[in-house]
This record gives structure tokens, C-alpha cells and sequence, in this order.
């Protein structure tokens, strides 16, 4: 009798294959799971040994680099560069793996070697290693060719690469910052624009300073400023090329126009322009010098700043009683408030990472430094005090820079603050500074 | 010319160096030691869980043979308990030689329970017999007396459990008559004690049971150690969840058998950094000093390592 299954068989047959399968996989040892929830954040002991000279000659930049990138580090917050007295191993020779074991007797869990070497051609050739200590691995390893007077930044460049391979996130060392150098007494404060690299090296003037400057602010694409000057008449928005140092004048308005912004392609600036006793959103095509009205209301609206992904605008005004950050398209429309705390809120700007929205918060008697999500929500206070105002974000979106006065016969200062409000730090300038402004990344 | 001291100016400063020096030797620094954590295991169950809890043990006894291996187990307590008390039933007699009322006292003081009374009217003629020590006893024994008298209405039917074990220890040295009484109330007390919830519960999880877990003992141990060591990268991004794990292995004096193995590939820059800290923090933080006790538990498992909720 030949052997048969009906369908039923069959199906209960494998059913009971697969309850065998299954519990096979259930036998089959998993390790134990140990939640580990409770780490610290810790800033990362980085050992930077000055960069080896390739030849005699280079001593002198090896050591600069090293110092500029140790600094960098520092300033970050993030990391905690090992003082060069307490390394144990002299680095001579970068491509050869470093003694682990000296390294991690004094702590360091992550070593940057380096070497600059002077070429034929006159060019500097930057090579630097980053070293996992606890691993013995390399992490990363690069090397540049630049003019010898750019030495700082390639140190900036190298920076970025440690800080974004050792934190995951895009750096923000190589990038300048625009501001208005003020200078002699109060009465007769002269205000120039001003370039500096973050870090406060290479101070460069942009305008002699016979006319007032405001609000500067650099373009998200290009190596563009546009600021606000009063000369004769009333206040006009420039737009200043920083690499040719041409200066042109925004469109010709009736009435002030001020508090102008680039959108994120560079191709457009937003400003408010000011119409009898109120003012209103307006955007600027550059190329087509074409103007459009997003807002119409008989409130002040001002302080435009474009979401990183150049849909949605958020911008302050008083249409509610008290000035309050607002969120609109783009392309103007229904504006939603999302500020909603005691006090005013004024001069918002989008992070570029979209995440954040930065303000000035005036109430209780002190300016204060924020940030709050795009919705509103997760208000946070980073700073507070009697004059704070102007918060302008790294290109990363991790630190807010800020400006401010303490009062009396003194004038404003430039501050960072990451954004968790940790590690405020002034930034070194030549005088006083105000209304900062941090350029995109310039590579 | 003599200075005159103080007595108790004396008394104070030698009573001062003693506790200043007391203070000095016994709060002298320790090295930092990690204690286990004690680990209390809790099941969350709910109400209808429990019901059904108990109605599974009860269908489980009666059906399944395993259940009875496990009820010789609980029937030691029983034995103890019947062991203890013929062991203090003897003292009871030595002690208690005066007559009759003081044996009756004892068992009213260790034993508050009742029942006993009835008893004991059958027991005292025995007594007396044994040890006629009349004199220390008299005034208490009239207030016994008097106590007895009381209780004997409410014990005589709830009391049956204890009744037994004095009787045993009368038994064996006196009245036949009454055996019979006595191993009849025996009986039905044993078999409530086989019969309790807890003992048929420890049957059945003993059956269902899987392997001890310390692991909240060592794993929170472990926890402390490499927690220490672990530099995490700063994320500042609420929205970034992360979360790696890897299976490590340790050799018995708490060192890496091998390279830990992170598990899955990191998605996003941040969680391989995020990976990497962990790893340099497992790393860095050997050898970890673990419990013997559990180094089967220990010897491969899976830190997970992760942000707090």
C-alpha cells in the first residue's frame, strides 16, 4: 500500500517541524543583556604632541598647528587635551604606530600625531593620525598641500576631521566670523565691520568706519556678507563680497529697509522694510532684483530667519501686543506663533541643523540667550544676564555665539555657549564687538 | 607652688583624647569596595493571574506525579515543627515537677492558643503523679486555674493542631485512652500542611524553574565599573536614541578573553562613535572584579549600552 498524506498531515506535520525549529532557536544561548544607562559625558583626553618637522625649518609651524588644534579642542568643550609636559613618548616618526601603552598610562584615549614638511615647490604638506589608544587602531589619517601663510587652516581643517571622526558631527573650526569692531568712547563709538577666523585669529576691517554698521550676516553658500548702514538718509542693506571686497547697495526702497538675511541658497535676502509706522517681510531675488511682500500687517515684523531647508521663515513681531518669534512659509501665509513664554522674544535665527531656533529673551530685567524647538517646545535659557543679544549659530548648529555688554563705561564682548548652555567662552577680539555672525564652513 | 587641675576639666580632656583617638583609628579611609547589590526578585502579577496561579496548583497536585517528590520535601518542616515540640515537652516535664497547675501554665505561656484546655484536665492527674513539687506553685497555679477554667469553652473544637504534640509527649509516658483522640486530630493537621498554597507554589517552581539569575547582582556590579570608564560622546540631539550592544567574554579573574564583538554595523557617524566610546570603556575598564560565585552568569553576556529614559 503506497504511503500517503492528505493535506491535513502535511500541515500538522509541519507545523510540528517548525515548533521544533523554533524551539531549537530558543535553546540557542543569547548572552545575558546588562543595560548600561548611567554614563556621564566626560570631555575625551586627547594627547596633540607637537607636529614633527619634515625638515629643520618646519619646527616652528609644527608647533603652531599643534597649539591652534589643541585650542580648538579645548574651546569646544568636548575634549581634554593633555598637557605636552606630561607625555611620556616623544613622536618622531608619524608613520609608525605610537606606543600605546605610554599613552594610555597618562589617559589619553585618543593621540593626534602630525608632521609639516616644506615641499620643492614652496608648498607646506600637512600629514596627521589620529590614534584610538584603548584600541590601537587609526582612526583617520590625512594629509594637505597649502601656501605656508594658510597654516592655520590647515590646524582648523585637521580640527574638524578629529572632532567629526571623534563626535560624530560635522566640526565648525573652519569658519569665520563677521562683526562690528566697535572702538573709542561711548559717546563717539566708531563701528567697523570686522572678519576673524572663530577662534579670534586674523582680524581683517571691512569698512573704515565712517558710516554706522549693523546686523551683519553671512550668506549659507557663498563668502557674502549683508549688513545694514546708515549714511546719508536712511538706513540701507549692503551686500559686501568678503573675497573681492566689492560692496553693492539691496534694491532701492522708500523708507528704511534693515535686518536683512540671506535665504540658504544664497540667491535671496529677506528684510523687513518699513512703511509709515509699521514694517513687513520682504524678499529680494538678487539676480532678478525682483521684490516680494510676504507679510502685510499693521504690526512690526522684522528679523526674518530662513529655515535650513529654505521652507519656512521664522521672523519676530508685535501683532500679538508684545514681540513675540512667529513661523510662517516660506512663501508668506498664515504665521504661527510658537513663543509663548513671560517677556519678549526678538532677533530669531534658524539653526542650520533646522533643529533649533535661537532668540534674545527680554523680561524680568535681563536679556537672555535661547533656544527652542521649531515648534516652540523644549525652551532653554543658555545664558542670562544685563545685556545679551544677537545669537548667531556655528555652522553645526552645536554652539550659539552672542554678544555682551556688561553696562557701565565698558562695551560688548563676543561669547560662545554650546547649546546645551555649558562652556560659555568669550572669544578673543581686538576692542569691543557686537552683532557676530558665523560664516558657513569655508571648505 | 602647685597647679591646681579641675577633676572634671581632667575627666573631660582624657574622655576627649579617647574619642578623638577612637575617631582617628575607626574612620581611617577604606578602600572603595563594591558590594553586590542585594537583588530582590519580584514578579509583577496581576489579579487574575494569581486566581489562575492558584487554581493551576491545585489541578497540578492532583494530576501530575512530580508534585509529590515535592511534597516529601515539604513534609520536613512538618517533622521539624513536631520535633521541636517534643523536644521542649520534656523540659516542660523537668521544670514543670510541681503538680499539676504549672505544667498547665507553661504550655498557656509559650502557646497562647486555647484549644489546649481541654486537655489538660486529663493530663494533670498523670503529672502530679510523676514530680509532687506542690509548694512554688500554689498562688499562680489558683490564677491558672482560673484561666483554665475560662478558655476550655471556646478551644475544644478549633484548637485540634497544637492538642496533638502535648498529647504525643503525654502519650508515650502515660494514658492508652486517649491516643486514639489525639492521632485522629494528627492526622487532619498534617494533611492542611500538605495541603497549604506555599508548599504546592514552591513545587511548582521548582519544576518550571530556568537557571538562577544574579545577573542583577553582577550586572549592576559591572555596571558601576565600566560606567566609570565610559567617556561618552556628547550627542546634545534629543532626538538621537542611541543604543549599541556587544557580547564580551571574561576569564575568571575578570579580564577580556577576547575582542568585545559590537553587534549590528552603526547606522549614523554618531552611533559609531557612540560605539567606540563603549568599546574603549569595556576595554579600559578591565580586569572587573566580579562575584565567583556567578562566573558561569558572567562569562558571556551582552552590555547594552545605552542613554537613561
Amino acid at each position: 500500500m503506497p504511503f500517503r498524506l492528505n493535506r491535513r498531515q502535511i500541515i500538522t506535520g509541519m507545523a510540528a517541524l517548525g515548533a521544533v525549529a523554533g524551539g531549537r532557536n530558543a535553546f540557542a544561548q543569547a548572552p545575558k543583556r546588562i543595560p548600561i544607562p548611567e554614563g556621564e559625558f566626560v570631555p575625551l583626553p586627547i594627547a596633540i604632541p607637537n607636529f614633527v618637522a619634515g625638515t629643520p625649518g618646519d619646527a616652528e609651524v609644527g608647533v603652531g598647528v599643534a597649539q591652534v588644534i589643541t585650542n580648538n579642542l579645548k574651546r569646544s568643550g568636548l575634549f581634554a587635551p593633555i598637557d605636552q609636559a606630561a607625555h611620556i613618548e616623544r613622536v618622531t616618526n608619524i608613520d609608525v604606530a605610537p606606543q600605546f601603552q605610554s599613552w594610555k598610562q597618562i589617559n589619553a584615549q585618543a593621540l593626534v600625531t602630525g608632521r609639516m614638511t616644506r615641499q620643492g615647490d614652496g608648498r607646506l604638506k600637512a600629514e596627521f593620525r589620529l590614534w584610538d589608544i584603548n584600541t590601537n587602531q587609526q582612526l583617520t589619517g590625512q594629509q594637505y598641500f597649502t601656501s605656508p601663510e594658510y597654516w592655520r587652516r590647515i590646524a582648523h581643517i585637521i580640527s574638524d576631521q578629529i572632532y567629526e571622526r571623534m563626535t560624530g558631527e560635522k566640526g565648525y573650526f573652519d569658519s569665520r566670523v563677521v562683526f562690528v569692531d566697535e572702538t573709542g568712547s561711548k559717546e563717539r563709538r566708531v563701528k567697523r565691520l570686522a572678519l576673524m577666523d572663530q577662534d579670534g585669529a586674523n582680524v581683517r576691517y571691512l569698512t573704515r568706519g565712517s558710516d554706522l554698521v549693523l546686523t551683519p550676516r553671512f550668506s549659507p553658500s557663498t563668502q557674502e556678507i549683508t549688513y545694514m548702514e546708515f549714511g546719508q538718509g536712511d538706513p540701507r542693506v549692503y551686500l559686501f563680497n568678503v573675497e573681492t571686497g566689492q560692496r553693492e547697495i539691496v534694491g532701492n526702497f522708500p523708507g528704511m529697509s534693515f535686518s536683512p538675511r540671506f535665504s540658504p541658497d544664497g540667491q535671496r535676502i529677506i528684510m523687513s522694510l518699513q512703511q509709515g509706522g509699521n514694517s513687513n517681510l520682504f524678499v529680494m531675488d538678487l539676480r532678478s532684483k525682483s521684490t516680494t511682500r510676504l507679510t502685510d500687517t499693521p504690526a512690526i515684523d522684522t528679523s526674518p530667519s530662513y529655515s535650513p531647508d529654505g521652507s519656512r521663515i521664522c521672523f519676530e513681531s508685535d501683532r500679538g501686543g508684545k514681540p513675540q518669534i512667529y513661523v510662517m512659509p516660506a512663501t508668506g501665509g498664515g504665521a504661527q506663533r510658537i513663543s509663548f513664554g513671560e517677556g519678549s522674544y526678538s532677533t530669531p535665527v534658524w539653526s542650520p541643523r533646522g533643529d533649533y531656533i535661537a532668540f534674545t529673551k527680554q523680561g524680568g530685567g535681563a536679556f537672555a540667550i535661547g533656544i527652542m524647538k521649531t515648534d516652540g517646545s523644549g525652551e532653554r535659557i543658555l545664558t542670562s544676564g544685563f545685556h545679551n543679544e544677537g545669537p548667531t549659530f556655528s555652522p553645526n548648529g552645536r554652539v550659539v555665539m552672542f554678544f555682551r555688554d556688561p553696562g557701565g563705561s565698558g562695551g560688548p564682548s563676543l561669547y560662545t555657549v554650546d547649546i546645551s548652555g555649558r562652556n560659555e567662552l568669550r572669544v578673543p577680539t581686538p576692542g569691543f564687538a557686537s552683532d557676530p555672525a558665523w560664516s558657513p564652513l569655508l571648505s | 607652688m602647685k597647679i591646681k587641675v579641675d577633676k572634671t576639666v581632667m575627666a573631660s580632656v582624657a574622655l576627649h583624647v579617647l574619642v578623638l583617638g577612637w575617631v582617628m583609628l575607626s574612620f581611617s579611609t577604606k578602600a572603595l569596595e563594591m558590594p553586590p547589590e542585594e537583588s530582590v526578585a519580584v514578579d509583577v502579577v496581576s489579579s487574575d493571574q494569581l486566581a489562575k496561579v492558584m487554581a493551576g496548583m491545585k489541578t497540578g497536585k492532583k494530576e501530575n506525579p512530580k508534585p509529590l517528590v515535592e511534597k516529601v520535601a515539604e513534609a520536613k518542616p512538618v517533622d521539624d515543627a513536631v520535633g521541636k515540640i517534643t523536644e521542649k515537652a520534656p523540659v516542660v516535664t523537668e521544670t514543670a515537677a510541681p503538680p499539676q497547675p504549672k505544667i498547665e501554665e507553661k504550655p498557656v505561656e509559650k502557646k497562647p492558643d486555647p484549644p489546649k484546655v481541654v486537655e489538660k484536665p486529663k493530663e494533670e492527674p498523670k503529672q502530679v503523679e510523676k514530680k509532687p513539687d506542690p509548694p512554688k506553685v500554689d498562688p499562680i497555679g489558683d490564677t491558672l486555674k482560673k484561666e483554665e477554667k475560662k478558655p476550655p469553652p471556646k478551644p475544644v473544637q478549633a484548637a485540634k493542631p497544637p492538642e496533638p504534640q502535648k498529647q504525643r509527649i503525654v502519650e508515650r509516658h502515660f494514658d492508652q485512652n486517649q491516643i486514639a483522640a489525639l492521632l485522629d486530630k494528627r492526622d487532619p493537621s498534617r494533611q492542611a500542611t500538605t495541603g497549604d498554597t506555599l508548599n504546592s507554589n514552591a513545587a511548582l517552581g521548582t519544576a518550571k524553574g530556568a537557571a538562577a539569575d544574579n545577573s542583577a547582582t553582577w550586572g549592576s556590579m559591572f555596571q558601576r565599573q565600566v560606567e566609570r570608564c565610559w567617556k561618552k560622546p556628547y550627542g546634545g540631539i534629543e532626538s538621537q536614541k542611541p543604543e549599541v550592544a556587544f557580547a564580551i567574554r571574561l576569564k575568571r579573574d575578570g579580564t577580556l578573553e577576547g575582542a568585545p564583538v559590537p553587534e549590528g554595523v552603526p547606522a549614523t557617524p554618531f552611533l559609531r562613535v557612540y560605539q567606540e566610546s563603549a568599546l574603549r570603556a569595556i576595554i579600559e575598564c578591565q580586569p572587573y572584579k566580579l562575584p565567583a560565585a556567578f562566573y558561569e552568569e558572567w562569562k558571556y553576556f551582552a552590555p547594552v549600552f545605552k542613554e537613561k529614559v
